[in-house]
């Protein structure tokens, strides 16, 4: 039973740590300068209309219970209204959700033969001047912040040789074919940024895979190059790479803000920016909220990945 | 437990056994040094060597494109975009560095002293570090920064605070693990039935013999720090017009990009030339302690 004590207390652990984060969340929109009705109210409201925003709005209960009843509404999934369009949390962060997860699939089919492909390479030739080449242009790819590299590409493919439409703008209107259109630039951006990171540990992985005994013995056995590499070095250098993927699906949805507002892509990040501008506080919690829980889950699920691919973790 | 920044340990590079030799060190520290010490005279002389004054106007036709006399290009109200790159060249370094030394201090000290305790302590250190880590990078930073409110916003020292207290956590986290490490050591056990006190032993013992994995934390999150800096003034959330940050610049030329791409082009290049210089230096140090940099987030 291990394994199932192993998990349980894994998951008591995020649990732990996401009440934290709402705690931290909530307090700190809540007590910072001002409460949320004199901002709204601006600079001298007046006190009478002061009174009547703050019942409104439920600032007259002390603050613990307020953060309570926060709480209970946002475990059942509903954190309450915009303060600026007045629709529901919920919808606005589900809609930009969605929008993100369309571009980080795209981005993650990209991303894959971006990582796999050099590595594999750079493994095959190590040390040779295939490898320091493919290390270098990693590198420099990796050094560029990711709203250079996405507006360059933008230079390129929109103004230079406009394949690409220069704004991602999509909304429900958009066909199928446009919103794919949308999020190629966008999608290969972040692509790049993250396919570089898993390069570097993949090929590092696969170097010191393709020199174990086990690989040996295949060779000496006669097994073709190309098996030995894909079946049999491949998997096993593959599970050290899943907690760089874990994190770089957390960098999908919470370090790709300067990547959507390059594009101007309607996606998560640029619901952080704009409800941060308009100070609309149950945005502001809801959005940090779940990029919180995006990351926790994220690590969450490789370390369990990593503990059922290798059993001897269980016991530590 | 995942680490974001993952330190193997590898077998110690012959490197340091066989006596420091100039000619031995990684080619990777050359390169990257020479890249940061040419940042560094850039930022020290940037500001004589300029042609004109950071915010004059009309140095030329605005949107004139790259010439000889304005290799950056001008921007929408004429200002030369070169002059404004070497005006605004301290300004990253300066911010980077004292942001990521704070950030050192704060999550140092803490991570060190709990990873050393232990026990309780540790475990409530380590679920607030754990928490705040999940919250990503520049989301923190971001909401640090309009959680202050328009008063302080786009102060220097705000960016440096925003920095430090973003990296903390995530500093803390690698100095705790490398405590624990070496608390397990001898020599701590040593100092401990000596009577040291803690703050003493993490200092004099731990401290000292966590140098390498810290250092090359260090190196790794200063490479990131002047992305960081840029992306806030790229958002708009960062230092103030018209100080001539590079972030900034390139925001204010971003709607231009298809009229005079060299007002992005140079200050983008001065930015990426900056962290391939510190990522070059980081992967040498490395290189010479023998451990592998993987991942930053």
């Amino acid at each position: 039973m291990p394994l199932l004590r192993f998990i349980a207390t894994r998951i008591s652990i995020s649990l732990v740590t996401m009440l934290i984060v709402a705690v931290v969340i909530y307090f700190a929109t809540a007590i910072l300068p001002g409460d949320v009705a004199s901002r709204l109210l601006g600079r001298s409201p007046d006190p009478t209309a002061l009174a009547i925003l703050q019942k409104r709005l439920g600032l007259d209960v002390p603050l613990v219970f307020r953060f309570l009843k926060w709480l209970g509404h946002v475990l059942i999934g509903d954190p309450g209204v915009s303060l600026i369009s007045g629709q529901p949390v919920a919808e606005i962060v589900g809609r930009t959700l969605w929008n993100s997860s369309l571009l980080a699939l795209l981005a993650l089919l990209i991303y894959l033969p971006i990582a796999v492909i050099p590595a594999a390479i750079q493994a095959i030739y190590a040390d040779r001047k295939t490898d320091h080449a493919i290390s270098g242009a990693a590198l420099g790819i990796m050094s560029l912040p990711d709203f250079l590299l996405g507006t360059f590409l933008l230079l390129a493919f929109a103004a230079w040789w406009p394949i690409f439409p220069p704004r991602s703008t999509i909304d429900e209107t958009s066909g199928a074919l446009d919103v794919l259109r949308a999020l190629v630039l966008p999608a290969v951006t972040i692509a790049l940024v993250m396919g570089t990171y898993a390069t570097r540990y993949l090929r590092e992985n696969l170097i010191e895979v393709l020199n174990s005994d086990y690989v040996r013995m295949a060779r000496l056995n006669g097994i073709r190059e190309s098996t030995v590499l894909w079946r049999h070095a491949f998997p096993n250098a593959l599970v050290p790479t899943l907690n760089v993927t874990s994190l770089s699906l957390t960098y999908l949805f919470g370090g790709v803000v300067v990547v959507e507002k390059v594009f101007a892509f309607p996606g998560f990040g640029n619901l952080l920016v704009s409800s941060l501008m308009q100070l609309d506080v149950p945005v502001i919690q809801a959005t940090v909220l779940v990029a919180a829980a995006i990351y926790v889950a994220g690590n969450l699920v490789a370390d369990l990945l990593t503990v059922m691919v290798n059993p001897r973790l269980r016991y530590q | 437990m995942t680490q974001e920044v993952q330190v193997a340990a590898h077998v110690a590079s012959p490197v340091l056994h066989g006596g420091t030799r100039w000619r031995r060190l990684p080619i990777s520290l050359w390169i990257g040094g020479l890249i940061v010490v040419a940042h560094l005279l850039v930022a020290i002389l940037g500001p004589f060597l300029a042609p004109y004054a950071p915010g004059q106007m009309g140095a030329g036709i605005p949107l004139s494109g790259a010439s000889w006399a304005h290799p950056f290009g001008l921007d929408q109200l004429g200002r030369d975009v070169f002059s404004r790159v070497l005006h605004g060249a301290w300004l990253v370094l300066v911010l980077s560095l004292s942001g990521t030394i704070l950030g050192f201090l704060l999550g140092g000290i803490i991570g060190l002293i709990s990873g050393y305790l232990g026990g309780r302590f540790d475990l409530v250190v380590m679920r607030i570090f754990e928490a705040l880590i999940s919250i990503p990078v520049l989301f923190s930073a971001l909401l640090i920064i309009a959680l202050v409110g328009a008063k302080a916003s786009g102060t220097l020292v705000l960016i440096v605070i925003v920095i430090g207290f973003v990296y903390a956590p995530r500093v803390g986290r690698i100095a705790r693990g490398a405590a624990l490490e070496i608390s397990a050591l001898q020599y701590v056990l040593a100092a401990k039935l000596r009577g040291d006190s803690a703050w003493r032993i993490a200092l004099r013992e731990i401290l000292p013999n966590a140098t390498g994995t810290l250092l090359v934390e260090f190196a790794t999150r200063a490479a990131y720090a002047p992305v960081l800096v840029a992306s806030l003034g790229f958002l708009g959330f960062g230092i103030r017009p018209p100080t001539p940050e590079w972030g900034l610049i390139i925001s204010e030329n971003r709607d231009l990009i298809f009229i005079s791409p060299a007002t992005i082009i140079g200050p983008g290049f001065m930015l990426a030339s900056l962290v391939i210089g510190i990522n070059l230096l980081t992967e040498g140090i490395s290189r010479i302690l023998g451990r592998t940099v993987t991942q930053r987030n």
